[in-house]
């Protein structure tokens, strides 16, 4: 908590006999973060795969291209598999599917191809219906030359000025006229000629088959129609085949990956002639393990040390949360990964992120819903980055119900009865609200808008206050107690001494009445603001005077956790006003408007509160996400650490 | 308290302060919206700092925001 994990740098050595029992127990162990051996010298190379790993990749190369052509994608396995009885079934299964998939798909490769080639013949085919001659009539002549196309104009006239020993033939194919033209091939200058300068018309090609029109396009299109059977039979071969293998493909998918991951783990190790060295980094808490198994598995010849000189820029970084603050790494890790010395946050995001989320959103109907979505989610995606975020949501959506019963708001409409000018407007529940240690429920957001702010600009403060105080306490490690108190303690004095001279100031200022400077804690707060950018100025210069508005700008900034809020409530008050009183409740008669409009008032409400329903995990989750990063993390966070990635699997598909 | 005569006018100068403000902060992120979602297509870690800088104008929303609600609240 607070502080990622403590680790311990180690260097294994062995001679280059263990070097796969060593792999093979570091892979299963899955807790050593390798560092990649880089720097060549005489004594030590960068080590080379184990034998089998081109064979390997290869399996996996045709194992991926198989599962990109039946289209299989990651699902929830229902049985793992044994990776002892994988390897013997893959290597006789890959190649007989190979033979078996990629047969099926050139076949198809070689049908599509044929099918957009009768097609086309049968779009060619089409317009010679508007002819009366059958289409080997248009070809096979030696002196005479055969024109055909759309023309919009009559030619014969201007035919006729150029001799009249020919034939021609009209018709209309979709509302267009086609013509044929028959004319001696001493002619052929002229007629080109003539049909360039005619600006409608547009050259059709014959397509070389025989027989009328009508007949060629039936028999086109029973070829095409058998082509798509054919299709259609292939297909479902294959999908057959998809149903029958796709576990085992996922399976030694994953078998593949991780045995060629083992086989090419010593490109990251130095390797001299007749030894290897692994250098990396090991959980503190778990060495005794790594050490113990390494020892089990070789026989005792690894030799494993500790190294206690190290560099903090190089240690890993895994988080450490107790596990309901764990999925708020997301969060964390989407901004930047911590160096090893700072602060974690995690847990403090785990408190503000629902609690600013739930002050906005505010409504036992929303809440609900979202908290089932989540749910579903969470079912359906059991680890990664998803199921983080709906455990997040889940939070905040229960946090939200609560703070909907305070706001006494179910999809905009009142919870509980509240008093209005003096007559009381029956909530849902029908009941007046309870009153919970000494406050009066509901608070409605409308009518105490200016408390509220308040409230808000209060936790700004406060949780300002963390940040810088956290932001203390990392400048001291890093770089002593006088530059945190330049940097850091400068920044508290001023926001201290600031909101109590503000807050004191604010009524009189409010009221217009005559400000008094003398009073006794205006003058401290403007004293302890006055000292603390001395100290600004003193530490980071006389350009950081620039800085000190950003401090009320953050601090204002909190006011979105309002405004979200009342927009929220707002836009749902506005969508129930208006299906209630203007189609399902005119004039306070239920129905009053008949069934029609009723049901467009069912549709508005519903419409209305489901796009306030996707607002409400957009507004707030990304407020209460900016308000993390941008207010609360630039006052103490740095980031730039490297993430701990151990070397292992997490298996799915299969076990060991 | 404001004179009902002029609340109108109290509600139009709250309307325009978010307005006039949210225009103003939409003009100054377009620009720096556009440049973030580059970097974050070149690399994925600028997220955070994208979004951090993207949200930069949007202060100025937030006070007027402010005075807007004590126009409309406090006055």
């Amino acid at each position: 908590m607070l502080k990622p994990t403590k680790m311990t740098r180690v260097v294994i050595a062995g001679t280059k006999d263990t070097i796969e029992p060593v792999i093979s127990t570091l892979h299963s162990l899955n807790m050593l973060h390798i560092t990649d051996y880089t720097e060549e010298n005489e004594d030590f190379k960068i080590g080379r795969p184990l034998k089998p790993a081109s064979k390997l990749s290869e399996y996996l190369l045709s194992l991926r291209a198989i599962s990109s052509q039946l289209g299989i994608t990651g699902k929830e396995p229902a049985s793992k598999q044994s990776s002892k009885e994988l390897p013997s079934r893959i290597d006789e299964k890959i190649t007989e599917l190979q033979k078996e998939v990629s047969s099926r798909f050139d076949e198809l490769r070689g049908i599509e191809f044929k099918i957009k080639e009768k097609e086309d013949l049968i779009s060619a085919v089409k317009p010679f219906f508007g002819l009366p001659l059958s289409l080997e009539a248009y070809q096979g002549y030696e002196t005479i030359k055969v024109y055909t196309g759309f023309i919009s104009d009559d030619i014969e006239p201007k035919l006729l000025k150029i001799t009249n020993n020919y034939e021609l033939f009209t018709g209309e194919y979709e509302k267009r006229k086609i013509f044929a033209l028959f004319i001696p091939k001493t002619y052929e200058d002229e007629i080109q000629k003539l049909l360039q300068d005619e600006r409608s018309y547009v050259e059709l090609k014959v397509p070389e088959l025989k027989g009328n029109p009508p007949v060629i396009l039936d028999q086109l299109t029973n070829e095409v129609s058998t082509l798509k059977e054919n299709h259609a039979s292939i297909r479902s071969e294959l999908d057959t085949i998809k149903k029958e293998y796709s576990d085992f493909i996922m399976a030694s998918d994953e078998f593949l990956s991780i045995e060629t991951q083992k086989a090419e783990a010593p490109l990251r190790f130095a390797t001299s002639a007749n030894a290897f060295i692994i250098d990396g980094w090991v959980p503190s808490k778990k060495y005794n393990e790594l050490e113990s198994r390494l020892q089990e598995s070789t026989n005792g010849k690894a030799y494993l040390t500790r190294l206690e000189e190290v560099n903090e820029e190089e240690i890993p970084i895994e988080l450490e949360n107790p596990t309901p603050a764990k999925p708020f790494e997301l969060l964390i890790n989407t901004f930047a990964t911590p160096k090893y010395r700072e602060i974690d946050p995690a847990v403090m995001l785990f408190i503000t992120f629902p609690l600013f989320y739930a002050i906005m959103l505010g409504d036992v109907g929303y809440g609900i819903i979202l908290a089932g979505l989540a749910l579903v989610i969470k079912n359906k995606f059991k680890t990664g980055g998803l199921n983080a975020l709906a455990s997040i949501l889940l939070l905040s959506a229960v946090l939200s119900v609560i703070l909907g019963v305070i706001y006494g708001e179910l999809f905009g409409f009142p919870l509980f009865n509240i008093e209005i000018k003096g007559h009381i407007e029956e909530g849902i529940l029908g009941i007046a609200a309870p009153a919970i240690a000494g406050l009066h429920l509901p608070i409605h957001r409308f009518d105490s808008v200016q408390s509220l702010l308040m409230i808000t600009l209060i936790i700004g403060i406060l949780h300002i206050s963390l940040g810088l105080i956290i932001g203390f306490r990392n400048v001291t490690i890093g770089h002593g107690l006088g530059h945190a108190i330049y940097a850091k303690g400068s920044w508290m004095l001023i926001l201290i001494g600031g909101v109590v001279a503000i807050a004191k100031l604010m009524p009189s200022l409010m009221s217009g009445s005559s400000i008094r400077l003398n009073d006794p804690a205006i003058m401290a707060g403007m004293g302890l603001a006055l000292i603390g950018i001395i100290l600004l100025i003193k530490g980071e210069g006389f350009i950081s005077i620039m800085e000190i508005p950003t401090l009320l700008s953050n601090v204002l900034s909190y006011a979105r956790i309002l405004a979200i809020g009342l927009s929220s409530a707002g836009i749902a008050l506005a969508v129930n006003t208006l299906s209630m009183d203007l189609f399902i409740k005119p004039d306070h008669v239920l129905l009053g408007g008949g069934i029609g409009l009723a049901l467009v008032g069912v549709v508005v409400l519903f419409i209305g509160h489901l796009i306030n329903l996707i607002l409400g995990v957009l507004g707030p989750g990304l407020h209460s996400l900016r308000l993390q990063y941008v207010e609360f993390f630039t006052k103490f966070y740095e980031g730039g650490g490297r993430k701990y990635i151990p070397f292992g699997y997490n298996r799915k598909y299969t076990e060991e | 308290m404001v004179d009902p005569s002029q609340a109108g006018m109290v509600a139009v100068g709250a309307g325009l302060a978010v307005g006039l403000a949210g225009i103003g902060a939409g003009l100054g992120e377009q620009a720096i919206g556009a440049a973030a979602v580059g970097a974050m297509a070149e690399d994925e870690k600028f997220f955070g700092k994208g979004l951090l800088m993207t949200v930069i104008p949007e202060s100025i929303v937030i006070f007027g925001l402010v005075v807007s609600l004590i126009l409309l609240f406090v006055f």
